[in-house]
Parts: C-alpha cells; sequence; structure tokens
C-alpha cells in the first residue's frame, strides 16, 4: 500500500515537473507525501491531505516538516558533520 | 465514495444540462455543436471562478522584486546546501507575508470535477455485456438529456465514445487530433514561459532546458497513453482548459511580465519607445486625449478643462 501510494505520488510529480513549481511550502506537498506516507502510512496521508488542504491561495506557507527535529537541514547538516568529525579522527 | 461523489456529478452535469438549455435556441437540442459548446462551458465557469486565484497569485509575485537583494543574499551564503536554501526562503517569504507560488490545493481540487465529468461521459456511452447501449443516469444528465447526448457528435465523432471503447474511425481520428492540440498547447505554454515569462537565472535555467526537451517528447506520450482510455468529451475539456492555460499566460507575460523577464525588459522597451514619441508630439498625444471628453458636446473647452483638473 504504501508503495503504491508513494509510486503515485512520484508519477504526480513526474507529470507536473514541467509546471512551474507550485508549493507554498518547502517541503512540497508531494515530498510531504512521500515522507508521511513511508512513516505513519495510513495516517501519513492523513497528514498529506491535511497538508495539502492548508495550502491554499490564502496561506502563507513556509517550512513545514513531517518531523522537524528529524529533517530541518540544520539536523542535517549537525549528522554530517559528526560523520565527517569520526572520519577524520580516524 | 459516494457521498463525495454525487454531489460533484450533480454540479457537473447540473452546468452541462444548464449551459445546454441556454444553447438550445441557438444550436438545436441534439445539435453536438450544443453538447461540445456545454463541455467548453463547463471549463469556461471553472476557469472563471479561478481567476480571483490567479490575479492573487500575480500580485505576490511582483511584490517578490523589493525580496531579490534578500533573496539573493541567501542563495550566496547557503550556495552549497540546497535544503537550507530553501529553507531560508520559505522564511523569508512568510515574515514578508507574500507567497509567490500558487499553492497545491486548487489544482488538486479540479481533479475530482474532472473525474466526475469523465464518470458522467461514461456513464453515457455505458453499454449491456451483449453490447446494447444503456446509457447511466448521473446527476441532472438524465432522460431525453441522456439520449440526446448519447447521440452528440463532435466533428462527427460521438462525444461519450473514446479511442479503446470504439471501432469507429471517426472516433479514433477526432481522438488523435484532440491528444495532439492538447500535447501541442500544454508545449507552447511551457515553451513561453520558459523563453518569455521567467526572470533570468544563471545555474538553473540549463536545468530547466534540460527539463523542457525531455518534457516535449514525455508529454505527447503521457497524454496518448491516458487520452485513448478517455471519452471525447473529457478530451475536449482537457483540450479547452489547455487552451485558456495558454491565453493566460499570454496575456499576462504580453501585458504584465514578471520583472526580469525577457518579456518585462521588452514591455520597458516599448513603454520607452512610446514615451519618447510621446515627448516628440506631445502636442498630438494631448489633442487625441481631448476628444474624449468632446462626446459630451464642448467641442473647444477640453483642452482647457484637462489642465484645471490637474
Amino acid at each position: 500500500m504504501r508503495k503504491i501510494l508513494t509510486a503515485l505520488v512520484r508519477a504526480y510529480q513526474v507529470a507536473t515537473t514541467n509546471i512551474a513549481p507550485r508549493c507554498k511550502y518547502y517541503p512540497s506537498c508531494s515530498n510531504y507525501a512521500i515522507t508521511a506516507i513511508g512513516r505513519y502510512g495510513v495516517k501519513g496521508l492523513a497528514m498529506a491531505t491535511w497538508r495539502i488542504v492548508r495550502c491554499n491561495p490564502w496561506s502563507q506557507g513556509g517550512v513545514d516538516y513531517v518531523d522537524a527535529h528529524l529533517d530541518c537541514a540544520d539536523v542535517k547538516n549537525a549528522i554530517y558533520d559528526n560523520e565527517k568529525e569520526v572520519v577524520g579522527a580516524n | 465514495m459516494g457521498f463525495i461523489l454525487n454531489p460533484l456529478y450533480n454540479i457537473v452535469s447540473g452546468v452541462i444540462v444548464f449551459i445546454h438549455k441556454l444553447l438550445t435556441p441557438v444550436f438545436g437540442a441534439n445539435s453536438g455543436v450544443t453538447w461540445s459548446l456545454s463541455i467548453v462551458g463547463l471549463v469556461i465557469l471553472i476557469r472563471i471562478i479561478l481567476i480571483p486565484l490567479f490575479v492573487k497569485q500575480i500580485k505576490s509575485q511582483r511584490a517578490l522584486t523589493a525580496l531579490q537583494p534578500h533573496m539573493k543574499e541567501i542563495q550566496k551564503k547557503y550556495k552549497d546546501d540546497r535544503q537550507k536554501q530553501s529553507e531560508e526562503m520559505m522564511k523569508l517569504y512568510k515574515e514578508h507575508k507574500t507567497n509567490p507560488l500558487a499553492s497545491c490545493f486548487p489544482i488538486l481540487a479540479q481533479a475530482p470535477i474532472f473525474f466526475a465529468l469523465f464518470t458522467v461521459l461514461n456513464g453515457i456511452a455505458a453499454k449491456t455485456p451483449e453490447g446494447v447501449s444503456a446509457p447511466i443516469a448521473r446527476g441532472f444528465l438524465k432522460g431525453e438529456y441522456l439520449d440526446s447526448a448519447a447521440q452528440a457528435t463532435f466533428f462527427g465523432a460521438k462525444i461519450s465514445q473514446s479511442f479503446l471503447g470504439s471501432t469507429d474511425t471517426t472516433v479514433k481520428i477526432v481522438t488523435v487530433l484532440l491528444i495532439i492540440f492538447m500535447s501541442a498547447t500544454t508545449f507552447t505554454t511551457q515553451r513561453q514561459l520558459m523563453v518569455k515569462g521567467m526572470p533570468k537565472m544563471d545555474a538553473s535555467n540549463n536545468m530547466m532546458l534540460q527539463q523542457q526537451k525531455i518534457m516535449l517528447y514525455l508529454f505527447p506520450v503521457i497524454f496518448a497513453i491516458s487520452g485513448v482510455n478517455f471519452p471525447v468529451g473529457v478530451l475536449i475539456y482537457w483540450s479547452t482548459t489547455n487552451l485558456w492555460t495558454w491565453g493566460q499566460q499570454y496575456y499576462v507575460i504580453k501585458r504584465n511580465p514578471t520583472p526580469g523577464s525577457p518579456a518585462y525588459e521588452e514591455l520597458q522597451r516599448k513603454r520607452a519607445h512610446k514615451e519618447k514619441l510621446e515627448g516628440k508630439n506631445h502636442d498630438g498625444i494631448d489633442q487625441n486625449e481631448a476628444t474624449e471628453p468632446e462626446v459630451q458636446g464642448q467641442r473647444e473647452q477640453p483642452k482647457k478643462k484637462k489642465k484645471k483638473k490637474k
């Protein structure tokens, strides 16, 4: 089920690459959906639906991660830097 | 699903039947033109409803010029970290309460309408296992309307038939032509935006050009695969909405282009040129403007009147 849904979202992404980017959020609704469905399954699907509803002409958008403490750039960079340090130490 | 879809069937079929009623005195109740234009009318109605959203988006895109220095700064600061760059960019938009992007909901909200139209039209074409046509009524498309719609044609092809579902050569030719038309409008829309409508970018431009080239070949394939399964009526809907998108974009690029785009520079040049001309024959222009109030009956005075207002 998760694989099918993810494949559908991917198909949507491929089909719309030609249209200028339209999502008001980062990550985009489709990427958000892929992460959410991968992590939470049906609950993730509901999260993704709610995200799409929020992504309307009256919203201001912004940064909105599925799990900010796992996904945001600073966290990822911190992990990356740690790995580098470990490699350096070796 | 029924509780979501039934209202949609009602809306779609209601609009189609309503436009059909309006057009019946002009083209006749059973004419294919009436039914085709009813579908076109549905598209026009939906797109008119969406215009305010489009205008809103254009306005926030224009507001972006003021943020240009900030954006450059962010791009420079995080040039090696695309994720951080995107994050900061979004934060900047939010801070300034402007977001140039269109938002996902409106486009996805159109999908159920498309699906409902597909089902309604497929219902018209429904057959019993023995191959006898047995149209299924959905929403307001029932009774005499259903029978009439089942016989309606678009350039000789029944609007309820699809490429794969019919042995009729005319249906096959019309669907192929519509698919070519859809691919062409999508591609030109895309190309127009690429070449004229977007601010010049340094690195990403190349990537976009590349994508555009892929799309040139991919789009006819996508349309062909899905198009052969769709009834002619759905293809009419799709073609019209594509054409509308093209026209809307053409208008914006010509009259109100994005600052920094080639079309914008062109418009600036034109305006500068016009101003120059106006500067040269200032009297001539003034007279032209002054002729307007003349309609109200005063023949000699308008020029003076205008000065007073200033």
